[in-house]
Order: structure tokens, then C-alpha cells, then sequence
């Protein structure tokens, strides 16, 4: 089976910056959640915004290949209609643009990309009240600009439901954990739990190893100073735990 | 002498417009005085403060003279973008002429009298002598002089005019000719009424009205104008409105077309309590120049003006809005507020924000702002990170910044549903955001 994401020596800077990535090597199969861990400045944000195209940062050298095909050559709404998902660690505020509208035209501008037909306002209605369900979330939520005037939790567990509806081949995770309280967190991760899927890859980027004890990783990885340095299966981020970074960010 | 000002050719359009005609005597004298003032000011420069930013080139350099004769007809399909659904009190002038054939005044209430301005000066010349006035600048000057035709609405007090009055005013044809409409309209005390002012057109000619307003007390009019004329033309309009004791004026301004445009609203608060509010949007693209110069004046106690006016700006466009508020001394309890937020999408687009304050009275609450900006990268890339493309995320937030400020004005019915179609076209069409 082809793999959903292969990272070969990625390396990328901040444009006109320091270099952030030196290196990376990650390969994801259908079905797998990783994890990808390591102390602050490693370089795990940065990761995620270069898989999903964010602007500010350049790649000079190494390949990403998703479901075979070369990624860093589409532009990121391209991206996102093929199938990649970013749930973002500060979900941004957009004043005037209406949460529904926002999200029927996402959805359908990836059924457009898929030839899938588009769905009309009665059909989107009745999957949004599915996936709502789903992350126990008030349609309220839906009447609002999108992410204006969200609580912290709120904002992350509309991440979620987005992820939910727009059913992505790989959902790139960054610190969805960061902000939640401890009640918050569970609804996000069981809400992510459900979304596990044998087509669909999570790669979760965290600082904490609390998010695994609720959504539990295949694999788990230790970014330090732009590098893979370590990975382990589910056990290793306990195993991290106990020992902390230190001895493997000086081994990199 | 051998005359070389800006207004010797107006002079001359002048004299051939008024040969043979038959004119009332205190009209020919209101005209001949326009004249006499618009020769002494001349056109405004940009010497003058008020006019520092406003680019007139493009009118001075050659002369738009009025036409002598009227336009061919017009036929009714161009005007069904601009006007509104449903049931009206419609009123078309066709390059400053009045069209039977497009107009429909329908049957009017009691207390209601709404007409062309010349057959008002026929039937009515007491009511027509009220549609001028003794000031003004150099532009209302020279319609005064050059009007054809206009309107003139009045409602008698206690006259609630329930359908919506629309005065579209058409410029049509490849021509280079002016068009002077003067619009009159006076609320008695307590009467309400709907108004859209429309100057919209195809044509590279130049329209110059005048709008006269006068509310009595606890009279309400709620005046929407929209302004998309060709994209080779000029608009120039002076909007002046004097509001009684607890009057409320809401207007919204509209302004997409023309390449040169400047509306100028002064607006006299005299009695107190009096409330204006002003919303408006200028979305503007290539070489396109719009002023919006407010000023409200604030001559007694208790009154309240709101202005929140917000502009787009593409290409090489340049957007003025010069607001001034002012509160004369004794107009305490004086409530002001002014914003001016801009949205520059090129880094040729310009913008000259310019609100002021002038205080002479203790105890007012008065504030204003103005910001200029860009789209928001975050917005846009986040809209992107979900697969809308960017020509449409683009246009999404374009439109939610803008669809604001119709949001903020709170109007009701068709009147609303027009502007946000306007908006649309606007975003979908020569606004050229897909």
C-alpha cells in the first residue's frame, strides 16, 4: 500500500531566516498516528507549517511525497483539497465571514477537486449535525463568524469538527492539546479517536505527553534541534516521561 | 478681453442653454446668480484645504458642457440593475432630463408631492423656490445655473410615505456632455419617508447634483445613495441637510463607479436631539478617485452623529474621506463618533483619511479613528489551509470586511437587499475579485 506520507532529509528555513528543519526523515502509513514530541524551538510547528504550505518558510532541500505524489510543488489550498489537514495551534479569527459559509465552500471546493458533486444547504446541514454530535459542540457555534469570540476550547474543538467534515487523508495535529482544560481535552481527543480511521494518518505535533494518554500514537518521535532523534512505539512517550529530552537533544 | 478661466466655456453653454426660453423671472435670477458666484470661485484647487487631495484634472482639462438636447432613449433593461424590488415611487432622469417612459411616480398619498423639478416650477414655483438655496460651492453654484431638470420631494407633517421613493439619475452615451439634477426634498414635522438616490450611468460624461434636504422635528428619512457611474465619468455631488429638533437622518453611501468622484455632505444638526448617521463604502479599482468630505455641524444641545465609513481600494485606486464634526458653542451633550477603516489590496491603491474634530462646547462625548490596512495573511492562509483558493478566499474576506458596514447601517427590506447586491456585482464583477 502507498504510503500517505514520506519525508526524505527535509530541511527548510524561515525566509531570509535561520534554518529550522535539518533533516527530517518520517514515513506514515494508512491508518498510523504518530506522534511527534521534543522541547520547544525543536522545530515541530514548523514541520507541520511546512507540510501544509504555510507561507514564511522555504525548503532547500529533501522531497515530501503524499500518496506518491510531490507535495511541496502544490500551493496549500491544493493541498487541502487532495486530502491534507492542518489543525491549527492558534485558530485564526476571521470577522464577517459566517462559520457555515466558510465551511460548505471548504467542503466543497475538495468535493469540486474529487468530481464528488457538491453538496446543497440541506445535505451540508444534515452532515454538519452528524460530525456536531460527534465533538459536542452547540450549533450556535455555526451562526458565528468564524472563530470570533471562541473560547480557547471552543476554537480547538472546531478544528475537530472542520477535520471531521472535510474527512482528510492526513490531519496534520499542531498542539491541538495546548489551551484545553482537562474535560476539554477529552472531548477533542475522543473526537479524534473517532476520526482514526484505516485510510486516514494523524500526525499529532505536542509538547506534553498528556494528549497520548488519550489519543495513543502508533509511533512516537523526538524532534530536537530540526532532527528526528529518537522514536519509539506507544511505550517510548512514557519511557520520555520518566527521562525527559535532555540526554537525547544532547545526543543531537 | 480674451476670457481664459476654467468657466468661460460654462458661460457660454450657459447663454445658449437659457436662449429662448421662457423662464420665470426668480428662476432666471437663481440661475444667473449661480453663475455669477461659480465664474467668481471657479473650479476648486487643490490649494484650497478642502480639495488638497481631489484630483480635477480630468474635469478641467476639457470642458463637459451641458447638452442642448435630450438623450436618445434609453432602453428599460439598463436600468434594472439599479433599481429596487418590489413597489415604488420611481423617478428617472436621463442625462439630467426627466423620462416619462422610465419613470413610474405612481399614485401618491395624501400630503405627498413628488415631481420632476421643472414641471414643479410649472405648477408649483412656491415649492420649487425652496429647492434653492443661498449657499453652497462653486459646483452647486454652477447647477444652479445649468440644471435641466431634477426632483423634488415634500411630505406634509404627520406624512408617513410607506413605499420607498427612487430617484435614478442616468447618464448615458459616449459624449462628454454634464448633467446639473438638483433634488429637493422636505419631511414636515413628524412625516417619514425612504429615499435611494441613484447616479449610475455608461457614458464618460460628468454629473454634478445638488440634494437638498430639510427635516422638521421628529421628521425621519432614511436616504440611500448610490453612486456607479461609467467608468470614464465624473461625479461630483453637494448633499446638504438641515435637521429640526429630534429629526433622524440615516443615510448610506454607496460609491463604486465613476473614475473621478467627490460627494460632499454637509449636514446642519439645529435642533436638538437631532441624530444623523452615515454609513458608507467606497470600493474602488484601476485609476478610480473617490472623495467622501463630511461635515456634520452641531449647533445645539443633545444631538448625536455616527459615521462609519469603510473603503476598498485595487489597483491604483485613491480614496479620500475627509469628516469633520463640529460643535459650536452651547451644543453640549453633543455625541459624536467617526470611523474610517481601509482596506488597501494593491501597493499602488492609496488612501487620504482625514477626520477631524472641532470643539467649542464643554461636556461632549466625541471621538474618531481611521485605519488603513491589508487583508490579513493569517485570514488568507487559513481559508487556503481548508482548500478555498485564493482568488476566492480573497473575495471572501474583501466582502465580509465591506458587508459590515451594511450590516452596522441596520436597514430593512429591499433597501438592504440592494446594497448587498450591489455589493456582490461589485466583488464578482469589475471589482475583478473572481
Amino acid at each position: 500500500m502507498v504510503n500517505i506520507l514520506e519525508v526524505r532529509g527535509l530541511r527548510a528555513r524561515i525566509t531570509g531566516g535561520r534554518e529550522v528543519l535539518k533533516g527530517i526523515d518520517l514515513t506514515v502509513a494508512p491508518g498510523e498516528v504518530h506522534a511527534i514530541m521534543g522541547p520547544n524551538g525543536a522545530g515541530k510547528s514548523t514541520l507541520s507549517s511546512v507540510l501544509a504550505g504555510k507561507p514564511g518558510y522555504e525548503v532547500t532541500a529533501g522531497s515530501v511525497l503524499y500518496k506518491d505524489v510531490d507535495l511541496l510543488s502544490m500551493p496549500p489550498d491544493e493541498r487541502a483539497r487532495e486530502g491534507v489537514f492542518l489543525a491549527f495551534q492558534y485558530p485564526v479569527e476571521i470577522p464577517g465571514v459566517n462559520n457555515t459559509y466558510f465551511l460548505r465552500a471548504a467542503l466543497n471546493a475538495g468535493r469540486r477537486q474529487r468530481g464528488q458533486p457538491e453538496l446543497d444547504a440541506q445535505q451540508f446541514l444534515k452532515a454538519v449535525k452528524e460530525k456536531l454530535k460527534l465533538l459536542d459542540i452547540g450549533d450556535d457555534l455555526l451562526r458565528r463568524a468564524v472563530n470570533v469570540g471562541f473560547s480557547g476550547g471552543e476554537k480547538k474543538r472546531n478544528e475537530i469538527f472542520q477535520m471531521a467534515m472535510l474527512e482528510p487523508n492526513l490531519a496534520l495535529l499542531d498542539e491541538t492539546d495546548s489551551g484545553l482544560d482537562i474535560d476539554a481535552l477529552r472531548t477533542v481527543s475522543d473526537g479524534v479517536n473517532r476520526l482514526r480511521d484505516p485510510g486516514r494518518a494523524i500526525v499529532m505535533v505536542t509538547h506534553y505527553q498528556r494528549l497520548l494518554d488519550y489519543v495513543v500514537p502508533d509511533h512516537v518521535h523526538v524532534l530536537a534541534d530540526g532532527r528526528i532523534v529518537a522514536s519509539g512505539d506507544k511505550y517510548f512517550a512514557a519511557e520520555l516521561e520518566r527521562t525527559g529530552y535532555a540526554h537525547l537533544c544532547d545526543a543531537a | 478681453m480674451l476670457i481664459t478661466d476654467d468657466s468661460a466655456p460654462f458661460q457660454e453653454a450657459y447663454r445658449q442653454l437659457l436662449a429662448g426660453t421662457d423662464q420665470p423671472d426668480w428662476l432666471r435670477s437663481q440661475r444667473q446668480a449661480g453663475m455669477e458666484r461659480f465664474t467668481d470661485l471657479g473650479f476648486p484647487t487643490r490649494r484650497q484645504e478642502a480639495w488638497r487631495f481631489t484630483d480635477l484634472e480630468q474635469l478641467t482639462a476639457q470642458p463637459r458642457l451641458p447638452s442642448l438636447d435630450g438623450a436618445p432613449p434609453l432602453p428599460a433593461d439598463l436600468l434594472e440593475p439599479w433599481r429596487l424590488a418590489g413597489k415604488t415611487h420611481r423617478l428617472v432622469l436621463v442625462n439630467g432630463r426627466f423620462d416619462p417612459a422610465l419613470s413610474a411616480i405612481g399614485t401618491l398619498p395624501d400630503g405627498v408631492w413628488l415631481a420632476p423639478l421643472a414641471e414643479t416650477v410649472l405648477r408649483r414655483p412656491d415649492v420649487a423656490a425652496m429647492a434653492f438655496g443661498a449657499d453652497g460651492n462653486a459646483f452647486a453654484f454652477l447647477n444652479a445655473a445649468l440644471f435641466t431638470d431634477g426632483a423634488v420631494l415634500v411630505l406634509a407633517p404627520g406624512t408617513v410615505l410607506e413605499l420607498p421613493v427612487e430617484v435614478i439619475h442616468y447618464s448615458a452615451g459616449d459624449t462628454q456632455v454634464s448633467a446639473h439634477p438638483r433634488l429637493r426634498v422636505m419631511l414636515g414635522d413628524g412625516a417619514r419617508a425612504t429615499l435611494v438616490e441613484t447616479a449610475a450611468g455608461d457614458g464618460n460624461g460628468w454629473t454634478n447634483a445638488v440634494i437638498d434636504v430639510t427635516l422638521g422635528a421628529d421628521a425621519a428619512l432614511t436616504h440611500v445613495h448610490v453612486q456607479g457611474e461609467g467608468a470614464d465619468a465624473a461625479h461630483t455631488s453637494l448633499l446638504t441637510a438641515e435637521l429640526g429638533r429630534r429629526a433622524r437622518y440615516r443615510t448610506f453611501a454607496f460609491i463604486t463607479g465613476a473614475s473621478l468622484s467627490r460627494r460632499d455632505m454637509q449636514v446642519t444638526l439645529s435642533g436638538p436631539g437631532a441624530v444623523f448617521t452615515l454609513h458608507g463604502a467606497y470600493l474602488l479599482d484601476g485609476g478610480q478617485e473617490a472623495t467622501l468630505a463630511v461635515r456634520a455641524d452641531h449647533k445645539v444641545c443633545d444631538c448625536r452623529t455616527e459615521e462609519v465609513v469603510k473603503g476598498v481600494l485595487q489597483g491604483a485606486a485613491h480614496g479620500v474621506f475627509l469628516g469633520t464634526v463640529a460643535v459650536r458653542p452651547g451644543a453640549d451633550g453633543t455625541d459624536a463618533r467617526q470611523l474610517n477603516r481601509n482596506l488597501l489590496l494593491s501597493p499602488s491603491a492609496r488612501v487620504d483619511t482625514k477626520p477631524e474634530l472641532e470643539i467649542f462646547a464643554d461636556d461632549v462625548k466625541c471621538s474618531h479613528g481611521a485605519t488603513v490596512g491589508s487583508l490579513d495573511e493569517a485570514a488568507l492562509f487559513y481559508l487556503q489551509a481548508r482548500g478555498i483558493d485564493p482568488v476566492t478566499a480573497r473575495s471572501m474576506l474583501v466582502a465580509a470586511f465591506a458587508a459590515e458596514v451594511i450590516d452596522a447601517a441596520g436597514l430593512e427590506g429591499e433597501v438592504e437587499v440592494l446594497l448587498r447586491r450591489h455589493l456582490a456585482r461589485w466583488l464578482g464583477g469589475e471589482g475583478g475579485l473572481g
